[in-house]
């Protein structure tokens, strides 16, 4: 029995484009999102290399991974995310540290 | 060209290899299982063994072996050795002192001691497996409120495409995986996923130190990223090639000859290629995160910058994968400018099948290993013995110097590889 590995290819890399398109836009974290663009971008250079396109393969790797640490930079600069103990302004803290509340620097 | 001078590559070799071996196997099954047997059957696998197929894929798999154990095993160690002992000496002391001598157990220990060698005062290469080793015994910690996914799905990035550069990085002529037509497209594509890896590490370990590295490191190594491509354009004007053995082999034309002694005319002995080479070395130092640029994981400001949180082998892998990224960097200095594994070369004059023998002084292997030494040991030079540059100050180099310059030599090189000839073969 012959198989088609290249339908194989194919149909693995669709799944993955497929299942990383969706991701994208339910994520809740918007740098998860960014990640599942890149794998989305990523599996369609390797649709590209099904094709015999190596140079359009290795453009679109180099152009969309160059591209998508930018938009990486900008989902953490315009979301904003607790970073170690950091109380964001007007928020109380959940949690009370035995001993009572700390005095001092608040 | 006789058949006996072309150098066997990879692949034909661990091929050859898989095959005989198989084919010892599969005489051995043979022999056990004669025909009218009980075991009869097994004759059916006996023919199996060398089919063609099975061959050429065991063959891939030896083959991706033994450049992994190469690269990853042996090149890494004696790159970190290399380092650790140059600049311990920089630093006028002797460094790592490891040998196989100062292993506790049986053999070495009883030897040492009965003929009074010196426990801690051999060459020292031991020492990293000695490091390797304790780091495998650490736990794995993930931080409390670290993105689990992501925080383990970072050192998967930066190791993979370290690795992948490794499938088109040629050693010499034939001592490659995979010799495509755009080899070096795909090795630099292959550098470039790294630094999401890294964005995603310093990001996900919840940590600001860590993701003020990885901040920095985005933006040090995007904005380096371009004079390293513009550098490269200007060399494609001169080799009119993808292939990374392709652009070695264009640098074979001999530049000067001193007897039968002829040395090949390498791209650094061009003036815009030797604008490129000062671009491109520059951007790679910075592609490395190396001293003079390590702001990324500057260790007075940030911690370790954004591979803070890691630690065991995670770290481990993390940590030495850079000196692969150096290594790989340093064979691409060699590749594009130095002339990869071409070296002087010894003319005789007996004429097999027409044309004059060549014979390298030295193996190719030897001479690229050698270039790729003493490249790696003026980098560790240089960042042992400049202090770090700021952030502003990187940006500022990267956008208002590099650039303009890569675009200078793209601008000469094509000039002389258009009017170059009519000029009287300046190159």
């Amino acid at each position: 029995m012959a198989v088609d590995w290249e339908l194989a290819a194919f149909l693995i890399l669709a799944v993955i484009e497929i299942v990383g398109s969706i991701m994208v836009v339910t994520s809740k974290k918007l740098v998860h999102a960014v990640f599942w663009l890149a794998t989305t971008l990523i599996t369609i250079g390797g649709v590209y290399l099904l094709f015999r396109a190596e140079f359009v393969f290795l453009i679109q790797i180099l152009v969309y991974a160059g591209a998508v640490p930018v938009l990486f930079v900008f989902g953490i600069i315009l979301t904003r995310r607790k970073i170690m103990e950091e109380v964001t302004p007007g928020e109380v803290p959940q949690e009370v540290p035995p001993g009572g509340p700390r005095e001092g620097n608040p | 060209m006789s058949d006996f001078l072309v150098a066997p590559n990879l692949f034909t070799l661990s091929k050859e290899l898989v095959g005989w071996i198989l084919k010892i196997l599969s005489d051995g099954i043979l022999a056990i299982a004669p025909v009218g047997s009980p075991v009869e059957p097994l004759r059916g696998l006996g023919y199996g063994l060398v089919a063609d197929s099975l061959v050429t894929f065991l063959a891939w798999v030896v083959a991706v072996l033994i450049m992994i154990i190469w690269a990853a095993a042996i090149q890494l160690l004696t790159l970190m050795w290399i380092e650790r002992k140059f600049y311990s000496r920089l630093q006028d002391r002797y460094g790592i002192m490891i040998s196989i001598w100062s292993l506790p157990f049986w053999p070495f220990s009883w030897w040492a001691r009965r003929k009074h060698k010196p426990t801690h005062r051999g060459l020292g290469y031991l020492q990293n497996i000695a490091d390797g080793v304790k780091l495998i015994q650490k736990e794995n910690i993930t931080p409390a409120l670290a993105d689990s996914a992501m925080f383990h799905t970072a050192p998967v990035l930066i190791v993979s495409s370290t690795l992948m550069i490794f499938a088109a990085l040629p050693f010499s002529d034939g001592f490659v995986l995979a010799n495509m037509p755009l080899s070096l497209l795909f090795i630099l594509a292959a550098f470039s996923i790294a630094p999401l890896g890294i964005l995603i590490a310093g990001w996900s370990s919840n940590n600001k130190y860590s993701l003020i590295g990885g901040m920095r490191a985005a933006a040090q190594l995007m904005a380096y990223e371009i004079p390293l491509l513009l550098a490269v354009v200007a060399v494609l004007f001169y080799s009119g090639t993808l292939n990374v053995i392709g652009i070695v082999n264009s640098q074979a034309a001999p530049l000067a000859t001193i007897g039968p002694i002829s040395i090949p005319k390498w791209n650094i002995f061009s003036i815009p290629q030797f604008i490129g080479f000062t671009v491109f070395f520059v951007a790679i130092i910075a592609e490395m995160e190396r001293i003079p640029f390590d702001i990324p994981e500057a260790e007075a400001e940030l911690v370790e910058g954004w591979l803070t949180e890691y630690s065991g082998m995670r770290f481990g892998i993390v940590f030495g994968f850079k000196w692969l990224r150096v290594l790989a960097g340093s064979a691409l200095v060699v590749i594009l400018y130095l002339g990869g594994w071409l070296g002087p070369v010894w003319t005789l004059n007996a004429n097999i099948g027409g044309a004059a023998l060549a014979i390298p002084i030295l193996p190719q292997e030897i001479w690229f290993l050698l270039k790729v030494y003493t490249v790696f040991l003026v980098i560790v030079w240089i960042s042992w013995s400049v202090p770090r540059v700021r952030i502003d100050q990187i940006l500022n180099i990267g956008w208002k110097r590099l650039i303009p310059l890569a675009l200078l030599a793209i601008l000469v090189a094509a000039f002389f590889a258009a009017f170059g000839s009519a000029l009287g073969g300046i190159r």
